[in-house]
């Protein structure tokens, strides 16, 4: 019976040193990482027409087609490993996969935790609102007040820019995009804050109830890929990708496709 | 017995009062909601037409489904090692191996599962998967290798956080599970312990011989209890982007915007599931009290 007890302590003892002592952190860049096992793991969330699931349980959108050739031009499968948004930084810190490719815009903020890329595409701030509660508002101001509640969804730049462009509002934070939406058109909350394009589409789905205040978008924001900190050599490769990308012309021709037309819309019904 | 199988006027009265009230709240719904309903949308996301095979294949909900079942039956099975183990920590006669039980019963129970999810999806899933050298997993050379390991487990690339999953659901059932086996041993009658001690078995010997197959009879229903709460828990892990039918639902809601349409689904989906297995569990328990007497 003693000795038998003392065994597990020593168990139990071997278990908790293999868990105190760190797993052999893999100190080589990514890019040598990505190469040699021939697979690109990319983070991403759903975000229309950024990155989703088509009918058929493909992903597709803009992010997928850059990471897709990213992938190809690195002569390397692309492996989608798709992460909530609100975790999706530490995801990428605790090596979930290499690299996020999927909207994120560059702030001061999420620069103290990754390091990001040049930017490789632009994304602007835009607003729906419902025709009855926000009838008549068409300028920031005219939302910059505290009867207005704003919805966004959590952990995005669109929640940094509804706090910082109208300070007053209330905002209501949502999981997804699509609760946040539905808020609106139930007369929930008076507006949404997205990138565009995806309040040109609401509002072009539900003319009846929707409008847009604001003729442009009311911010530019750069988008950048993010990778864990610290790794200049893989930095440098995906920056000259992204140099290269540009110069072709792909870049601009996808952005074109997911953001100029709604011919993919098909794709998701 | 046959009296009360007879409907009286006041079930009448308050079945027409349950009927007003649903049918009260689907016209709010109805009136209130600005939602265009299109149900027509939704059984392609259950099985969709595949014309490089030329039949029916699984689509998103169905594929989370799946996925779903296999996370409920590999934690329940880790489940219930953990629980067997520190059930029979929870009744040793060293008080050491008693406290380990206890602080693991008491830690878990009084956790909320999400914060538990959270710390072993971040923390402690880094440390263990590498020890247990899953890397190999993920990339597997042959195709029968990596359909097997799809068919069991997850599709390549997806084993890690598959594991991580089932092993952070295993130590959260299997706290429940401990107490199952520590109520189940402690209903063994106190003499049956000195009987078997005075047959001149050492204690091992008692629970292995004596004490457990009394026990397991009492064990096996709260188990299979257990284990549909295991179904309904495994929809916490949605949160750390494990594909199972919770999250292919987000993700769904998010590219269609059919808030609704889809919940329900979900819904109908999971309570088919549980409902099957909440009939099977009563069988089981109807099979033990028979085989009891």
């Amino acid at each position: 019976m003693k000795l038998k007890s003392r065994w597990m302590v020593v168990m139990l003892a071997a278990i908790v040193l293999a868990l105190a002592i760190p797993a052999s952190a893999d100190d080589r860049p990514v890019i040598q990482q990505i190469k040699e096992r021939g697979v690109l793991r990319v983070g991403f969330d759903t975000f229309v027409p950024w990155a989703m699931k088509d009918k058929n349980g493909e992903y597709i959108g803009f992010e997928i087609d850059v990471a897709r050739k990213l992938a190809e031009d690195l002569g390397v499968k692309a492996e989608f490993v798709p992460t909530k948004w609100d975790g999706i930084i530490p995801a990428l810190l605790t090596g979930k996969f290499d690299v996020i490719i999927g909207g994120m815009g560059i702030t001061e903020e999420r620069k103290k935790k990754v390091d990001f890329t040049d930017p490789y595409e632009y994304s602007g701030m835009s607003i729906f609102a419902n025709k009855k509660l926000a009838q008549g508002f068409h300028s920031l101001e005219a939302f910059n007040k505290p009867n207005v509640i704003l919805a966004v969804k959590l952990g995005t730049t669109a929640a940094t820019a509804a706090a910082k462009f109208m300070p007053k509002a209330e905002k209501r934070q949502f999981g997804d995009e699509a609760q946040a939406a539905q808020e609106v058109l139930n007369g929930r909350a008076h507006a949404m804050v997205a990138s565009a394009p995806m309040p040109a589409h609401t509002v072009y789905k539900h003319k009846d109830k929707l409008f847009l205040p604001l003729a442009d978008t009311f911010t530019k924001e750069p988008i950048g890929m993010a990778l864990r900190p610290g790794d200049k050599a893989t930095l440098d490769t995906l920056n000259a990708w992204i140099k290269k990308a540009e110069a072709e012309g792909f870049l601009k021709a996808r952005m074109d496709y997911w953001f100029g037309t709604m011919d993919w819309e098909s794709q998701l019904k | 017995m046959t009296s009360h199988n007879k409907v009286n006027p006041l079930d009448g009265i308050l079945l027409v009062a349950i009927l007003a009230g649903a049918a009260f709240v689907a016209y709010r719904i109805s009136d209130q909601l600005e939602y265009t309903w299109n149900w027509s949308v939704i059984p392609q996301y259950l099985f969709r037409y595949d014309a490089g095979r030329g039949g029916y294949v699984a689509n998103l909900l169905m594929l989370g489904l799946y996925t779903t079942i296999r996370l409920s039956i590999w934690s329940t099975l880790l489940a219930c090692l953990i629980g067997l183990t520190m059930g029979l920590f929870r009744i040793s006669g060293s008080l050491f191996l008693r406290l380990i039980g206890r602080t693991y019963v008491e830690a878990i129970r009084n956790l909320p599962p999400l914060v538990l999810i959270f710390i072993f999806y971040f923390f402690v899933s880094d440390q263990i998967i590498p020890v247990l050298g899953v890397d190999a997993l993920e990339r597997p050379g042959s195709s029968f290798a990596e359909n097997a390991l799809t068919f069991l487990f997850a599709p390549p690339g997806q084993i890690s956080g598959f594991l991580s999953a089932v092993i952070t659901l295993a130590l959260y059932e299997g706290a429940y599970i401990t107490e199952i086996v520590r109520a189940g041993i402690e209903s063994v009658d106190r003499r049956q312990w000195e009987a078997a001690y005075a047959l001149g078995l050492s204690r091992p010997q008692q629970i292995r011989h004596v004490i457990l197959p009394q026990a397991l009879p009492r064990i096996i229903p709260p188990l299979t209890g257990q284990f549909i709460s295991a179904i309904k828990d495994s929809s916490i892990v949605s949160v750390i982007s494990i594909q199972e039918l919770t999250y292919q639902g987000q993700q769904l809601v998010a590219t269609t915007y059919m808030i609704f349409e889809v919940w329900i689904t979900v819904a109908v989906l999971y309570f088919a599931l549980t409902f099957l297995c909440s009939m099977a569990a009563q069988r089981v328990e109807r099979l033990m009290m028979a085989r009891a007497g």
